[in-house]
């Protein structure tokens, strides 16, 4: 599934059956490839904002219908949780950025995270919209700098760039072993 | 020999002192860690009452004989009053794997009407083992990951 799927989602505690927020924005660590934590609505229309954030050491799975954890201990006080998670930077979206392979050709523009269904967040992917037109899918960890307008990866991606999620989850397994990574 | 919320659902409820009737069965209370039936409620709104697994003598096939006039108590706490509202009811209510994905609704539940014990969770024509149940509430009935659908 895609990050932005995941905007929306209600919190449901395992134990407990109930949901007790839903998924405002999920906070993405582009360096580390994974998925640090989810700001949080309270349920229901025009309820607002939650203060209290879903670390990613706390969440059991994110799956299509909803984030489980399991209880309401889960959700976490900003000043509590971890920095990157409290007080997230601003400018560390890759949303928007150009896909640049170390020889320099550009595979497109980064249009979303493609996640592991039933993790607890991980990152496998990015959904971009090809330079060539239409949507596509890399595999990660591909990435070998990223700043707030671009991000490089290996040349050996341009190989792997499949047209949906189903393609691109039997790609990662290849890609990595590729570049000796499992 | 086993029973099911849905065909238990309006039975009568008789006392076995005084063979007067109490009420009808309007739904369960299951707790989902004992993976058992907690209380049946009766009646519905405001004027809900529990009774206890524990006062229950005899769950037979037409009536549902509990032990004397005392079984029928108030709500006590915000989970029984949810319960007596009707919150906490399983049926109709939709089903979520561990891993966050749908499995649709819970059409029924299948217990052992000697003890109590939930045996199965039907979900559309599937009968799911009660082993799986890890949790229950107001919005999902919650399975182990393995009734995850394949990804």
């Amino acid at each position: 599934m895609t990050a932005s799927q995941i905007n929306g989602l209600p919190v449901v505690t395992v134990r407990g059956g109930d949901d007790i927020a839903e998924v405002r924005d999920v906070i993405y660590d582009p360096e580390a490839g994974r998925l640090v934590g989810l700001t949080l609505n309270k349920r229901g229309f025009f309820a607002g904002r939650r203060r209290e954030v879903l670390p990613a050491d706390a969440i059991h799975a994110i799956g299509r219908d909803a984030v489980m954890v399991m209880d309401e201990s889960s959700l976490t006080a900003p000043e509590d949780a971890p920095s990157d998670v409290g007080h997230p930077a601003t400018e560390r979206n890759v949303i928007g950025d150009d896909v640049l392979t170390e020889g320099g050709r550009s595979l497109g523009v980064v249009r979303d995270l493609a996640v592991l269904v039933g993790s607890a967040g991980e990152v496998v992917g990015y959904q971009i919209d090809k330079a060539g037109g239409g949507h596509g899918y890399i595999p990660l960890p591909a990435q070998l700098a990223v700043s707030g307008a671009a991000l490089v990866v290996p040349d050996v991606t341009e190989e792997f760039v499949r047209d949906d999620l189903v393609g691109l989850g039997a790609a990662v397994d290849e890609f990595r072993s590729r570049l000796g990574l499992e | 020999m086993t029973d099911s919320f849905r065909s238990a659902t309006g039975r009568k409820l008789i006392s076995r002192a005084s063979a007067g009737e109490l009420g009808v069965v309007g739904h369960f209370v299951v707790d989902a860690d004992e993976r058992r039936i907690a209380a049946l409620v009766v009646g519905r709104g405001k004027k809900a009452q529990l009774v206890d697994w524990a006062q229950v003598s005899g769950f037979g096939p037409d009536a549902v004989m509990v032990i004397d006039d005392g079984a029928l108590r108030a709500p006590v706490g915000d989970r029984e009053q949810a319960a007596a509202d009707g919150r906490l009811d399983l049926i109709g209510k939709r089903v979520l794997t561990e891993q966050g994905n749908a499995l649709g609704v819970l059409d029924d539940v299948i217990f052992d009407a000697s003890t109590g014990a939930v045996a199965m969770l039907r979900i559309g024509d599937r009968d799911i083992p009660a082993a799986s149940l890890l949790g229950s509430g107001p919005y999902a009935v919650v399975l182990d990951a393995t009734q995850d659908p394949a990804p």
